[in-house]
Protein backbone atom coordinates (compact mmCIF):
# COMPACT_ATOMS: atom_id res chain seq x y z
CA UNK A 1 0.00 0.00 0.00
CA UNK A 2 1.23 3.50 -0.79
CA UNK A 3 1.33 6.36 1.68
CA UNK A 4 -2.03 7.71 2.80
CA UNK A 5 -2.67 11.25 1.62
CA UNK A 6 -3.37 14.00 4.08
CA UNK A 7 -3.76 17.75 3.96
CA UNK A 8 -0.97 20.12 4.95
CA UNK A 9 -3.18 21.66 7.62
CA UNK A 10 -0.85 24.53 8.43
CA UNK A 11 -0.73 25.69 4.81
CA UNK A 12 -4.35 26.53 4.05
CA UNK A 13 -7.65 27.85 5.37
CA UNK A 14 -10.98 26.53 4.17
CA UNK A 15 -14.64 27.37 4.44
CA UNK A 16 -17.89 25.87 3.17
CA UNK A 17 -20.36 28.22 1.47
CA UNK A 18 -23.59 26.59 0.34
CA UNK A 19 -22.43 23.38 -1.38
CA UNK A 20 -18.97 24.68 -2.30
CA UNK A 21 -15.70 24.67 -0.41
CA UNK A 22 -13.26 27.55 -0.73
CA UNK A 23 -9.63 26.73 0.08
CA UNK A 24 -6.95 29.39 0.30
CA UNK A 25 -3.21 28.79 0.28
CA UNK A 26 -1.73 30.69 3.22
CA UNK A 27 1.57 30.89 1.34
CA UNK A 28 0.42 32.92 -1.64
CA UNK A 29 -3.26 33.70 -1.07
CA UNK A 30 -4.44 31.69 -4.09
CA UNK A 31 -8.01 30.40 -3.86
CA UNK A 32 -9.57 27.15 -4.99
CA UNK A 33 -13.32 26.77 -5.27
CA UNK A 34 -14.21 23.11 -4.97
CA UNK A 35 -17.42 21.60 -6.27
CA UNK A 36 -18.52 18.15 -7.49
CA UNK A 37 -15.80 15.52 -7.57
CA UNK A 38 -13.10 17.95 -6.42
CA UNK A 39 -15.15 18.72 -3.31
CA UNK A 40 -15.65 14.99 -2.64
CA UNK A 41 -11.96 14.21 -3.11
CA UNK A 42 -10.99 17.06 -0.79
CA UNK A 43 -13.33 15.79 1.91
CA UNK A 44 -11.99 12.25 1.56
CA UNK A 45 -8.35 13.29 1.99
CA UNK A 46 -8.18 12.60 5.71
CA UNK A 47 -4.93 10.72 6.21
CA UNK A 48 -6.52 7.26 5.97
CA UNK A 49 -6.65 6.78 2.18
CA UNK A 50 -3.94 6.48 -0.44
CA UNK A 51 -4.46 7.35 -4.10
CA UNK A 52 -6.07 4.00 -4.91
CA UNK A 53 -8.48 4.12 -1.98
CA UNK A 54 -9.47 7.66 -2.89
CA UNK A 55 -10.25 6.55 -6.43
CA UNK A 56 -12.31 3.65 -5.18
CA UNK A 57 -14.34 5.72 -2.71
CA UNK A 58 -14.94 8.66 -5.05
CA UNK A 59 -16.06 6.28 -7.79
CA UNK A 60 -18.46 4.63 -5.35
CA UNK A 61 -19.89 8.02 -4.35
CA UNK A 62 -20.56 9.01 -7.94
CA UNK A 63 -21.64 5.57 -9.15
CA UNK A 64 -18.96 5.28 -11.82
CA UNK A 65 -15.86 3.21 -12.43
CA UNK A 66 -12.45 4.09 -10.97
CA UNK A 67 -11.21 4.41 -14.55
CA UNK A 68 -13.82 7.06 -15.26
CA UNK A 69 -12.57 9.39 -12.59
CA UNK A 70 -8.86 8.51 -12.69
CA UNK A 71 -7.94 11.46 -14.92
CA UNK A 72 -9.82 14.02 -12.82
CA UNK A 73 -8.43 12.55 -9.61
CA UNK A 74 -4.82 12.65 -10.78
CA UNK A 75 -5.19 16.18 -12.14
CA UNK A 76 -6.72 17.43 -8.92
CA UNK A 77 -4.14 15.74 -6.72
CA UNK A 78 -1.37 17.22 -8.90
CA UNK A 79 -2.95 20.66 -8.49
CA UNK A 80 -3.16 20.31 -4.70
CA UNK A 81 0.37 18.94 -4.55
CA UNK A 82 1.65 21.79 -6.69
CA UNK A 83 0.05 24.25 -4.29
CA UNK A 84 1.75 22.53 -1.38
CA UNK A 85 -1.50 21.47 0.21
CA UNK A 86 -0.86 17.71 0.30
CA UNK A 87 1.28 15.51 2.51
CA UNK A 88 2.19 12.01 1.34
CA UNK A 89 1.79 12.64 -2.40
CA UNK B 1 -19.98 31.93 21.99
CA UNK B 2 -21.67 35.09 23.20
CA UNK B 3 -21.15 38.56 21.77
CA UNK B 4 -18.29 40.45 23.38
CA UNK B 5 -20.30 43.68 23.36
CA UNK B 6 -23.91 44.52 22.68
CA UNK B 7 -25.00 46.65 19.69
CA UNK B 8 -25.95 49.38 22.15
CA UNK B 9 -22.43 49.26 23.61
CA UNK B 10 -21.05 49.54 20.07
CA UNK B 11 -23.17 52.61 19.35
CA UNK B 12 -22.00 54.23 22.59
CA UNK B 13 -18.39 53.32 21.82
CA UNK B 14 -18.47 54.98 18.40
CA UNK B 15 -20.23 58.06 19.77
CA UNK B 16 -17.54 58.37 22.43
CA UNK B 17 -14.59 57.66 20.16
CA UNK B 18 -15.62 60.11 17.43
CA UNK B 19 -15.95 63.17 19.67
CA UNK B 20 -13.71 65.85 18.20
CA UNK B 21 -12.01 69.13 19.01
CA UNK B 22 -9.63 71.52 17.29
CA UNK B 23 -5.90 71.39 18.01
CA UNK B 24 -2.49 70.62 16.51
CA UNK B 25 -2.04 67.36 14.59
CA UNK B 26 1.39 65.65 14.55
CA UNK B 27 3.49 65.62 11.36
CA UNK B 28 4.78 62.15 12.11
CA UNK B 29 3.83 59.00 14.00
CA UNK B 30 6.32 56.46 15.27
CA UNK B 31 9.10 58.18 13.35
CA UNK B 32 7.20 58.03 10.06
CA UNK B 33 6.52 61.39 8.37
CA UNK B 34 2.98 62.14 7.19
CA UNK B 35 3.12 64.50 4.21
CA UNK B 36 0.08 66.30 2.77
CA UNK B 37 -2.40 64.05 0.93
CA UNK B 38 -1.51 60.94 2.92
CA UNK B 39 -2.67 58.92 5.90
CA UNK B 40 -0.98 56.65 8.37
CA UNK B 41 -1.96 54.06 10.95
CA UNK B 42 0.80 53.65 13.52
CA UNK B 43 1.06 53.03 17.25
CA UNK B 44 -2.65 52.24 17.33
CA UNK B 45 -3.46 55.76 16.11
CA UNK B 46 -4.51 57.35 12.81
CA UNK B 47 -3.40 60.57 11.14
CA UNK B 48 -4.75 62.02 7.90
CA UNK B 49 -3.38 65.07 6.14
CA UNK B 50 -5.27 66.50 3.18
CA UNK B 51 -3.93 68.40 0.22
CA UNK B 52 -5.90 71.44 1.33
CA UNK B 53 -4.13 71.54 4.69
CA UNK B 54 -6.59 69.80 6.99
CA UNK B 55 -5.14 67.43 9.57
CA UNK B 56 -6.99 64.77 11.59
CA UNK B 57 -5.58 62.71 14.43
CA UNK B 58 -7.49 59.88 16.11
CA UNK B 59 -6.25 58.43 19.39
CA UNK B 60 -8.32 55.63 20.97
CA UNK B 61 -9.83 56.82 24.22
CA UNK B 62 -9.13 60.46 23.38
CA UNK B 63 -11.20 61.06 20.23
CA UNK B 64 -10.37 63.09 17.14
CA UNK B 65 -8.27 66.26 16.87
CA UNK B 66 -8.84 68.47 13.81
CA UNK B 67 -6.26 70.97 12.63
CA UNK B 68 -7.68 73.59 10.28
CA UNK B 69 -5.76 75.34 7.49
CA UNK B 70 -5.81 79.12 7.40
CA UNK B 71 -8.59 79.28 4.83
CA UNK B 72 -10.55 76.19 5.76
CA UNK B 73 -13.73 75.02 4.09
CA UNK B 74 -16.23 73.76 6.71
CA UNK B 75 -17.90 71.56 4.10
CA UNK B 76 -14.64 69.83 3.24
CA UNK B 77 -13.81 69.52 6.93
CA UNK B 78 -17.08 67.69 7.59
CA UNK B 79 -16.65 65.39 4.59
CA UNK B 80 -13.24 64.14 5.72
CA UNK B 81 -14.39 63.85 9.34
CA UNK B 82 -17.50 61.85 8.50
CA UNK B 83 -15.75 59.83 5.79
CA UNK B 84 -12.22 58.49 6.08
CA UNK B 85 -11.60 59.65 9.65
CA UNK B 86 -14.79 58.15 11.03
CA UNK B 87 -14.12 54.90 9.14
CA UNK B 88 -10.52 54.78 10.40
CA UNK B 89 -11.65 55.22 14.01
CA UNK B 90 -14.20 52.47 13.46
CA UNK B 91 -11.55 50.14 12.01
CA UNK B 92 -9.22 50.72 14.95
CA UNK B 93 -12.07 49.69 17.23
CA UNK B 94 -12.66 46.46 15.34
CA UNK B 95 -15.62 47.51 13.18
CA UNK B 96 -15.66 46.68 9.48
CA UNK B 97 -16.84 49.47 7.16
CA UNK B 98 -18.50 48.57 3.88
CA UNK B 99 -18.82 51.06 1.01
CA UNK B 100 -22.58 50.79 0.87
CA UNK B 101 -25.87 52.61 1.34
CA UNK B 102 -28.66 50.73 3.05
CA UNK B 103 -32.30 50.58 4.04
CA UNK B 104 -34.03 49.09 7.06
CA UNK B 105 -36.48 46.37 6.09
CA UNK B 106 -38.62 44.62 8.70
CA UNK B 107 -35.96 44.27 11.36
CA UNK B 108 -33.01 43.73 9.06
CA UNK B 109 -30.68 45.70 6.82
CA UNK B 110 -30.50 45.42 3.04
CA UNK B 111 -27.37 47.15 1.74
CA UNK B 112 -26.44 48.29 -1.76
CA UNK B 113 -22.78 48.48 -2.77
CA UNK B 114 -20.97 49.60 -5.88
CA UNK B 115 -18.27 51.96 -7.07
CA UNK B 116 -18.61 55.71 -6.53
CA UNK B 117 -21.35 56.91 -8.88
CA UNK B 118 -23.02 53.50 -9.10
CA UNK B 119 -26.28 54.92 -7.72
CA UNK B 120 -26.29 53.63 -4.14
CA UNK B 121 -27.67 56.82 -2.59
CA UNK B 122 -30.16 57.33 -5.43
CA UNK B 123 -31.59 53.85 -5.00
CA UNK B 124 -31.88 54.22 -1.23
CA UNK B 125 -33.64 57.58 -1.70
CA UNK B 126 -36.00 56.07 -4.27
CA UNK B 127 -36.80 53.13 -1.99
CA UNK B 128 -37.47 55.73 0.70
CA UNK B 129 -40.17 57.15 -1.54
CA UNK B 130 -41.71 53.68 -1.48
CA UNK B 131 -41.64 53.51 2.31
CA UNK B 132 -38.26 52.03 3.34
CA UNK B 133 -36.36 54.10 5.94
CA UNK B 134 -32.72 54.88 5.18
CA UNK B 135 -30.26 52.97 7.36
CA UNK B 136 -27.08 54.62 6.08
CA UNK B 137 -25.60 56.48 3.15
CA UNK B 138 -22.22 55.60 1.66
CA UNK B 139 -20.61 53.87 4.66
CA UNK B 140 -22.14 50.89 6.45
CA UNK B 141 -20.44 49.99 9.70
CA UNK B 142 -20.49 46.29 10.58
CA UNK B 143 -20.13 45.06 14.14
CA UNK B 144 -18.66 41.56 14.23
CA UNK B 145 -18.81 41.12 18.01
CA UNK B 146 -21.65 38.57 17.88
CA UNK B 147 -20.48 35.38 16.12
CA UNK B 148 -24.07 34.40 15.38
CA UNK B 149 -24.96 37.44 13.26
CA UNK B 150 -23.47 40.47 11.62
CA UNK B 151 -24.90 43.61 13.13
CA UNK B 152 -24.94 46.93 11.30
CA UNK B 153 -24.77 50.29 13.02
CA UNK B 154 -27.06 53.02 11.67
CA UNK B 155 -25.35 55.65 9.57
CA UNK B 156 -23.92 58.88 10.84
CA UNK B 157 -23.93 60.64 7.45
CA UNK B 158 -26.72 62.66 5.89
CA UNK B 159 -28.12 61.55 2.54
CA UNK B 160 -26.24 63.18 -0.35
CA UNK B 161 -27.62 63.24 -3.89
CA UNK B 162 -26.48 64.66 -7.21
CA UNK B 163 -28.59 67.30 -8.96
CA UNK B 164 -29.51 64.69 -11.55
CA UNK B 165 -30.76 62.28 -8.88
CA UNK B 166 -32.73 65.01 -7.10
CA UNK B 167 -34.40 66.00 -10.37
CA UNK B 168 -35.14 62.41 -11.38
CA UNK B 169 -36.72 61.60 -8.00
CA UNK B 170 -38.39 64.98 -7.47
CA UNK B 171 -36.71 65.39 -4.07
CA UNK B 172 -35.92 68.88 -2.76
CA UNK B 173 -32.31 69.78 -2.00
CA UNK B 174 -31.76 70.93 1.58
CA UNK B 175 -28.35 72.55 1.13
CA UNK B 176 -25.25 72.05 -1.03
CA UNK B 177 -22.70 69.57 0.30
CA UNK B 178 -19.98 71.90 -0.99
CA UNK B 179 -16.31 70.99 -1.41
CA UNK B 180 -16.85 70.72 -5.18
CA UNK B 181 -18.84 67.50 -4.83
CA UNK B 182 -21.75 68.74 -6.94
CA UNK B 183 -24.11 67.09 -4.46
CA UNK B 184 -26.74 68.38 -2.07
CA UNK B 185 -28.01 67.08 1.23
CA UNK B 186 -31.57 65.77 1.17
CA UNK B 187 -33.99 64.37 3.70
CA UNK B 188 -34.58 60.62 3.33
CA UNK B 189 -38.23 60.36 2.19
CA UNK B 190 -39.13 57.70 4.79
CA UNK B 191 -36.78 59.01 7.49
CA UNK B 192 -33.68 57.53 9.12
CA UNK B 193 -33.53 54.28 11.05
CA UNK B 194 -31.61 54.85 14.29
CA UNK B 195 -31.14 51.41 15.91
CA UNK B 196 -28.64 48.64 15.09
CA UNK B 197 -30.02 45.80 12.96
CA UNK B 198 -28.57 42.60 11.48
CA UNK B 199 -27.25 42.87 7.94
CA UNK B 200 -28.86 40.05 5.97
CA UNK B 201 -28.63 41.04 2.30
CA UNK B 202 -25.90 42.76 0.28
CA UNK B 203 -26.76 43.82 -3.27
CA UNK B 204 -24.11 44.71 -5.85
CA UNK B 205 -25.17 47.46 -8.28
CA UNK B 206 -23.99 46.78 -11.82
CA UNK B 207 -24.44 48.26 -15.28
CA UNK B 208 -26.04 46.03 -17.90
CA UNK B 209 -28.40 46.10 -20.84
CA UNK B 210 -31.42 44.47 -19.20
CA UNK B 211 -32.62 45.08 -15.65
CA UNK B 212 -32.23 41.92 -13.59
CA UNK B 213 -31.93 40.72 -9.99
CA UNK B 214 -29.59 37.73 -9.78
CA UNK B 215 -28.83 35.80 -6.62
CA UNK B 216 -25.13 35.22 -5.86
CA UNK B 217 -24.49 31.75 -4.44
CA UNK B 218 -21.62 29.65 -3.12
CA UNK B 219 -18.01 30.67 -3.58
CA UNK B 220 -19.08 33.56 -5.81
CA UNK B 221 -20.20 35.32 -2.62
CA UNK B 222 -16.70 34.91 -1.27
CA UNK B 223 -15.16 36.25 -4.49
CA UNK B 224 -17.58 39.18 -4.58
CA UNK B 225 -16.25 40.51 -1.29
CA UNK B 226 -13.02 41.42 -3.03
CA UNK B 227 -15.07 44.06 -4.88
CA UNK B 228 -15.38 46.41 -1.95
CA UNK B 229 -13.60 49.68 -2.53
CA UNK B 230 -11.61 52.00 -0.29
CA UNK B 231 -13.12 50.77 2.98
CA UNK B 232 -11.51 47.32 2.91
CA UNK B 233 -8.08 48.86 2.39
CA UNK B 234 -8.66 51.06 5.43
CA UNK B 235 -9.55 48.02 7.54
CA UNK B 236 -6.47 46.12 6.37
CA UNK B 237 -4.21 49.09 7.14
CA UNK B 238 -5.76 49.52 10.59
CA UNK B 239 -5.92 45.92 11.72
CA UNK B 240 -3.11 44.36 9.64
CA UNK B 241 -4.76 40.94 9.73
CA UNK B 242 -2.73 38.00 8.43
CA UNK B 243 -3.98 35.92 5.49
CA UNK B 244 -5.79 33.44 7.71
CA UNK B 245 -7.63 36.24 9.55
CA UNK B 246 -8.60 37.93 6.28
CA UNK B 247 -9.86 34.62 4.99
CA UNK B 248 -11.84 34.08 8.19
CA UNK B 249 -13.48 37.50 7.90
CA UNK B 250 -14.44 37.02 4.25
CA UNK B 251 -15.70 33.50 4.99
CA UNK B 252 -17.90 34.82 7.74
CA UNK B 253 -19.35 37.63 5.64
CA UNK B 254 -19.93 35.26 2.71
CA UNK B 255 -21.53 32.68 4.96
CA UNK B 256 -23.83 34.97 6.93
CA UNK B 257 -24.99 37.50 4.31
CA UNK B 258 -27.17 36.66 1.32
CA UNK B 259 -26.01 38.42 -1.83
CA UNK B 260 -27.49 39.47 -5.14
CA UNK B 261 -26.62 41.54 -8.22
CA UNK B 262 -28.97 44.29 -9.35
CA UNK B 263 -28.18 44.89 -13.02
CA UNK B 264 -29.59 47.90 -14.86
CA UNK B 265 -28.93 50.21 -17.78
CA UNK B 266 -27.78 53.74 -16.94
CA UNK B 267 -30.97 55.58 -17.93
CA UNK B 268 -34.04 56.95 -16.21
CA UNK B 269 -36.11 54.10 -17.65
CA UNK B 270 -33.48 51.55 -16.57
CA UNK B 271 -33.42 53.01 -13.10
CA UNK B 272 -37.21 52.88 -12.82
CA UNK B 273 -37.23 49.24 -13.94
CA UNK B 274 -34.50 48.29 -11.49
CA UNK B 275 -36.35 50.09 -8.71
CA UNK B 276 -39.47 48.05 -9.45
CA UNK B 277 -37.36 44.90 -9.40
CA UNK B 278 -35.76 45.82 -6.10
CA UNK B 279 -39.12 46.64 -4.56
CA UNK B 280 -40.62 43.34 -5.72
CA UNK B 281 -37.66 41.36 -4.39
CA UNK B 282 -37.73 43.20 -1.07
CA UNK B 283 -41.42 42.43 -0.71
CA UNK B 284 -40.75 38.75 -1.47
CA UNK B 285 -37.94 38.69 1.08
CA UNK B 286 -40.22 40.33 3.59
CA UNK B 287 -42.74 37.53 3.10
CA UNK B 288 -39.99 34.91 3.39
CA UNK B 289 -38.83 36.41 6.69
CA UNK B 290 -42.33 36.62 8.18
CA UNK B 291 -42.57 34.42 11.30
Amino acid sequence: MTTPLSKAADRFSETAIDDEIVVMSLENGDFFSLTGTARSIWLLIDGTRDRAALGRDVAAQFGCSEQDIAGDLDAFLDQLNGAGLLVGA
Amino acid sequence: MAATRSPADSMALMARETRWHYGPVPRELGGQPIPADSRLFAQGQFVLRTLSGYGYHYVPGEGITIEQPEAGDPDEEALWLNGSVYAAAACLNGFFPLHASAIADQGQVVAFTGATGAGKSTLVAALGQRGWPMFCDDTLLLDLADPARIMALPGHKRLKLTGEALAMLGIAAEQPVGADTGKSYAAPPAGDWCEPLPLTVLVFLEDGEEPDWLEVAGAARFARLADDHYTRELYLEAQRPDRASQFGLRSRLAGQIAMARLVRPRSAAGFAASLDLAEARLQEMGREFQP
